[in-house]
């Protein structure tokens, strides 16, 4: 008591003090904003895996071969163009770059020509290539009166010959890829590719669209002797553009290819 | 920190009224130290510190009345208070009116130190923490000047009043 009373220190140290935070106060300026980076760049994780059909030789590890048992052509679209999705498959398709010399009827029941028109370099997408074809009448959509009826005529085509693979101008859509390059926001590939359908139009049409490629890694099933990997090809295509007009389904259509391979 | 907009308008209140009054006890205390001023500011202005106090509480007592106007029930008045420990001590300085407390200036001094310690902190705070804001800087240096003013307007007020007598005194004869 008798300190604060007497003793000038605190009366001169609170006056600097007051001086000293006015200066702080009028001469600071607010902390510079930085933005806090929330995810880093991403950092691609690729192998350098080459994996070629070669001969589709059975028994050559060197050479995959598609298991189309095992893979899928999956297509989506909004139901009437504003509701959820209407989904359906081909229950045909192969990975052959059918030229027009063979678009023709092919009378067996299983792939009518070679799965080998691809190739798939991990490291260098320069060098891969995708060729895929479906037959437009195999699309399932789990309503056999709907696929094997309205279907037909909405998407210009002809009813399933049981023990024919049609590969016919008017039930073949094609993809072929022109380039491939990688994705720099994931370890998957840009696809640039062109998709070639008649649909209800006077001719075929090629329309080029990009696509998204995904490699699932090779590995060894569980107990297996043979080797797997997988390739997923997601793109999207404008039905009007094939003349396509039902109102049953959007204009925008989602492929996606889930291509598995072995080397059995 | 202040957990809500209501608190700090009451802190601002608060801090409005008694934060300034050390520095101005401050300054008296040197002036009375150092001549020429030293009588005048010993005999006159040291001893009218603590009315000058209780004039900055007595001021303060009324904006809290208009405050709380029309409804002065108990009740209303509690339910709107956000600081009720800081008001109960802000509202005490009323009591240096009364000549016991206010024979020693010094209790005044303790008793608006903490005031004084509550801006320090929040400047610390603004100024140095991670919480750090400069517009809440000079919100407070304002709030700090106006409350110096205030104390010394209030000191100067106490004082005039307190010469009045003495100066009437002297025009009489």
């Amino acid at each position: 008591m008798k300190l604060l009373s007497n003793s000038r220190i605190w009366a001169i140290a609170v006056i600097m003090f007051s001086g000293l935070v006015y200066v702080a106060g009028c001469t600071r300026d607010n902390d510079m904003l930085v933005p806090i980076k929330l995810t880093q760049p991403f950092a691609p994780n690729r192998g350098n895996a080459i994996l070629l059909p070669g001969n589709m030789t059975a028994g050559n590890a060197t050479e995959w071969k598609l298991d189309k048992a095992h893979s899928s052509v999956l297509w989506s679209g909004a139901y009437i163009g504003a509701a959820g999705l209407l989904t359906g498959r081909f229950n045909q398709f192969g990975m052959h770059n059918v030229v027009d010399a063979e678009m023709i009827n092919y009378v067996t029941t299983g792939q009518p020509l070679k799965d080998s028109s691809w190739s798939f370099y991990e490291s260098d997408p320069s060098k891969t290539h995708i060729n895929g074809y479906v037959q437009i009448n195999t699309s399932n959509t789990g309503e056999p009166g709907r696929d094997g009826g309205c279907n037909i005529s909405s998407l210009g085509t002809t009813v399933i010959v049981t023990g024919t693979q049609n590969l016919t101008v008017t039930n073949l859509a094609k993809i072929r890829s022109t380039k491939v390059e990688l994705d720099p926001a994931s370890n998957g590939y840009i696809v640039t590719l062109e998709l070639t359908w008649k649909g209800l139009l006077a001719q075929p049409l090629t329309k080029t669209l990009i696509g998204k490629l995904n490699y699932v890694p090779k590995s060894t099933p569980t107990g297996a002797t043979y080797d797997v990997f997988g390739l997923q090809l997601t793109f999207q295509f404008n039905k009007a553009d094939f003349g396509i007009t039902s109102t049953n389904i959007g204009d925008k259509i989602s492929i996606e290819c889930n291509m598995n391979f072995n080397n059995k | 920190m202040l957990e809500s907009f209501f608190s700090y308008i009451e802190w601002i209140e608060l801090e409005t009224f008694f934060s300034g009054y050390l520095l101005v006890y401050a300054i008296i205390h040197l002036v009375a130290s150092k001549p020429p001023l030293t009588s005048f500011a010993k005999t006159r202005l040291l001893p009218k510190l603590p009315l000058a106090y209780a004039l900055a509480g007595t001021l303060y007592l009324g904006l809290q009345l208009k405050d709380a106007y029309p409804d002065y029930t108990i009740g209303h008045m509690a339910a709107s208070v956000q600081l009720p420990f800081l008001k109960i001590w802000a509202l005490l300085s009323i009591l240096f009116w009364i000549p016991l407390f206010n024979k020693k200036p010094v209790f005044s001094l303790l008793h608006s130190s903490v005031f004084f310690f509550l801006l320090l902190k929040s400047l610390y705070l603004n100024l140095f923490t991670s919480a750090a804001d400069n517009d809440m800087v000079r919100n407070s240096m304002k709030i700090y000047s106006v409350s110096i003013i205030l104390n010394l307007v209030a000191l100067l007020l106490v004082t005039l009043i307190s010469l009045l007598p003495a100066f009437s005194k002297k025009t009489s004869t």
